[in-house]
């Protein structure tokens, strides 16, 4: 599903470069639940961002679903990340003047689906995670926890094969975080490849595989690569 | 896809900035739109054909210093040195010069011995070399020849047998039909004037008046204490002449005081108030549309400022550049379309007052339109740099803390 070999990024200013990520390789194999640890200023926020085509690495070689995104233009980027890969974020960066039904239909407006075909979606999306009735209400009217769940329904709606999890239970509390974790779970039983970057030790472990980033690299190889099978970069 | 739905309750809660931004412009194209009706009129009324080679005319008026001074026999040889001096076409002597704003003006009927109704029109005493001098384009009947001119005193009473007309005074009098061989009546008298001539356009005396073009030019010479020459040069040829006209005249006879000066400059004076009137509303269209542009940018800057977050967002959900640019280029217009909505209907109703309380002239709605149009397309290009700037907003600001 997600392959990552050499993968670099450093950030310039006039005066200094900052190596956020440095010969960077992991793979995540299709349908797998991956956690991401690591000490604050390691690089997994950087990681993800690469991951989910935010930003643009500065080297090395990235394979999303088998296909080269390194050189893909702009535009081409922001079509792949709005089919293949859902996101959930921790402050859940819901649209604060949309209510719930227009914050899931904004990635499927940009999708290009008609009126019916969203609808749908966002029902459904919306059942999936519990919260049908506050379709009309805005994201302030609900808890913490209500909006990560409908954040997780606008990441459902698109239907994306990689879903991509930043600290997703952090500003939770134990028994919201363990809901949204049940709910990350069941999406995952479903066949959607999880990455999740967390902070959170027990979350990590409930994870199939966790990897550490330390100083933007992978500590521990044996966790990340199984069989590196990309030719080098 | 527009977003139009969501856009629009977004903009529901942040309705008073932007509805200030469209007050501003509905208050812009009310004033603009009214200050275009009155700076169209005004520059209708400059760039009105005047009918005579307003370029080529040197207007002299003298005033002779002694209390007796034969004044018909100055202006026979004044006029005789005049037509024979190199690069003249033609001069002629008149009560008044056109376009100056000073002239005179009466009443005339179809009808003798009427009082009520009637057609005013400015009149001029002029002699056989007038059309000819001023370049008038005569299109029905004669011009005046010498033995049509007469000459009386100050004081004498007489009244002219004929007279040539502007077309648009022969149609009042008379029309759908020609008006030569008609006669009309200067005030309650019996006494025809015959319509010999139609020129095809004088504005008279004064442009600005609500019967400018109604133009009546009597054969008459009244000798009174000063008098006033036309010259028409060849064309290129006026400054020339214009420097010699006043020694000329001095030198034929030095008992009096002449003033000369270009038909131009009337023309300039006359209508100064009107290019001032032009300039100062033009300025303050300027200045408004600027000031609403200003405001537009000022806006759009703000809210995508506010909204860097949520643009990151959109972006990492799938927003393309292209995307994000539009959509603050449609929330744009929608604010605009509502200012101008506004706008229209006050723009009516303040023309409305202006011409029952100000006669101005009414405001049409292709101005209206054409107004409109413009500042639409101002605030558009208004917000296009901000729009641009906003497409550039990283998507990775979706995962910052800020």
């Amino acid at each position: 599903m997600l392959k990552m070999h050499n993968i670099r990024k450093s950030y310039r200013t006039d005066t200094i470069e900052t190596h956020a990520l440095r010969d960077f390789s992991l793979e995540v194999n299709e349908g797998e639940f991956v956690s991401v640890t690591g000490p604050s200023g390691s690089g997994k926020t950087t990681f993800l961002n690469i991951a989910g085509l935010l930003e643009t690495p500065t080297g090395g070689q990235y394979l999303l679903d088998g296909q080269e995104v390194g050189n893909l233009s702009d535009r081409d980027r922001s079509r792949l990340r709005n089919e293949k890969i859902g996101f959930i974020f921790q402050g859940f960066n819901l649209i604060p003047d949309l209510n719930l039904f227009d914050n899931i239909d904004v990635p499927l407006r940009y999708r290009g689906f008609n009126a019916k075909e969203r609808r749908r979606r966002i029902e459904k999306s919306l059942e999936q995670v519990g919260l049908s009735a506050r379709a009309k209400h805005l994201p302030a009217q609900l808890s913490g926890g209500q909006q990560q769940r409908v954040a997780i329904a606008r990441a459902l709606a698109g239907e994306p094969r990689f879903l991509l999890a930043d600290e997703p239970t952090g500003n939770l509390d134990s028994l919201m975080a363990r809901q949204v974790m049940e709910l990350l779970e069941f999406i995952n039983e479903w066949g959607t490849t999880i990455v999740m970057v967390t902070h959170d030790p027990d979350l990590a472990r409930r994870a199939q595989r966790n990897i550490q980033i330390v100083d933007g690299q992978v500590s521990d190889l044996r966790q990340s690569i199984a069989q590196p099978e990309i030719a080098s970069a | 896809m527009f977003e139009l739905k969501p856009m629009l309750s977004a903009l529901w809660r942040n309705k008073v900035s932007a509805l200030l931004i469209a007050l501003q412009l509905a208050l812009t194209l009310a004033i603009v739109s009214n200050a275009s009706v009155i700076v169209k009129d005004r520059m209708e009324q400059v760039a009105r054909p005047t009918g005579m080679d307003v370029e080529n005319i040197i207007a002299a008026t003298y005033m002779p210093i002694p209390t007796e001074y034969d004044m018909a026999g100055a202006v026979v040889a004044d006029l005789d040195l005049l037509r024979s001096t190199p690069g003249v076409v033609d001069a002629s002597v008149t009560n008044q010069i056109p376009l100056s704003g000073s002239g005179s003006a009466g009443t005339y009927f179809t009808e003798p011995n009427q009082e009520i109704g009637g057609e005013n029109a400015n009149y001029y005493q002029v002699d056989s070399h007038f059309i000819n001098t001023l370049g008038l384009n005569l299109i029905e009947g004669r011009s005046f020849v010498p033995a049509d001119e007469h000459v009386i005193g100050p004081n004498d009473q007489y009244h002219s047998k004929m007279a040539v007309v502007s077309k648009q005074f022969a149609e009042k009098l008379y029309p759908g039909e020609s008006a030569i061989g008609k006669f009309f009546y200067s005030g309650a008298n019996d006494n025809p004037v015959e319509i010999i001539g139609v020129v095809e356009q004088h504005l008279g005396a004064w442009p600005g008046w609500s019967r400018a073009g109604n133009v009546v030019f009597f054969p008459l010479l009244v000798t009174g204490n000063h008098k006033r020459y036309l010259i028409r040069t060849e064309p290129g040829q006026r400054d020339e002449v214009f420097k010699k006209v006043e020694d000329l005249l001095n030198e034929r006879d030095p008992q009096r005081v002449v003033h000369v000066e270009t038909l131009s400059e009337n023309v300039q004076r006359t209508y100064i108030s009107d290019n001032i009137m032009i300039k100062v509303l033009s300025l303050v269209m300027a200045l408004l549309t600027f000031i609403v542009a200003l405001g537009i940018i000022g806006l759009t800057i703000f809210w995508i400022n506010q909204r860097t977050k949520q643009i990151g967002i959109r972006r990492a959900l799938g927003a393309t550049r292209a995307n994000i640019s539009r959509y603050f280029l449609v929330e744009n217009a929608l604010i605009a379309g509502t200012g101008l909505g506004l706008g229209t209907a006050g723009a009516l109703i303040i023309n409305q007052l202006m011409v029952s309380e100000f006669s101005q002239p009414a405001l049409t709605l292709p101005l209206l339109a054409v107004c409109a149009i413009v500042l639409l397309l101002v605030s558009i290009a208004a917000a296009l740099m901000p729009a641009m700037r906003a497409a550039n907003i990283s998507p990775a600001m979706a995962t910052r803390s800020v």
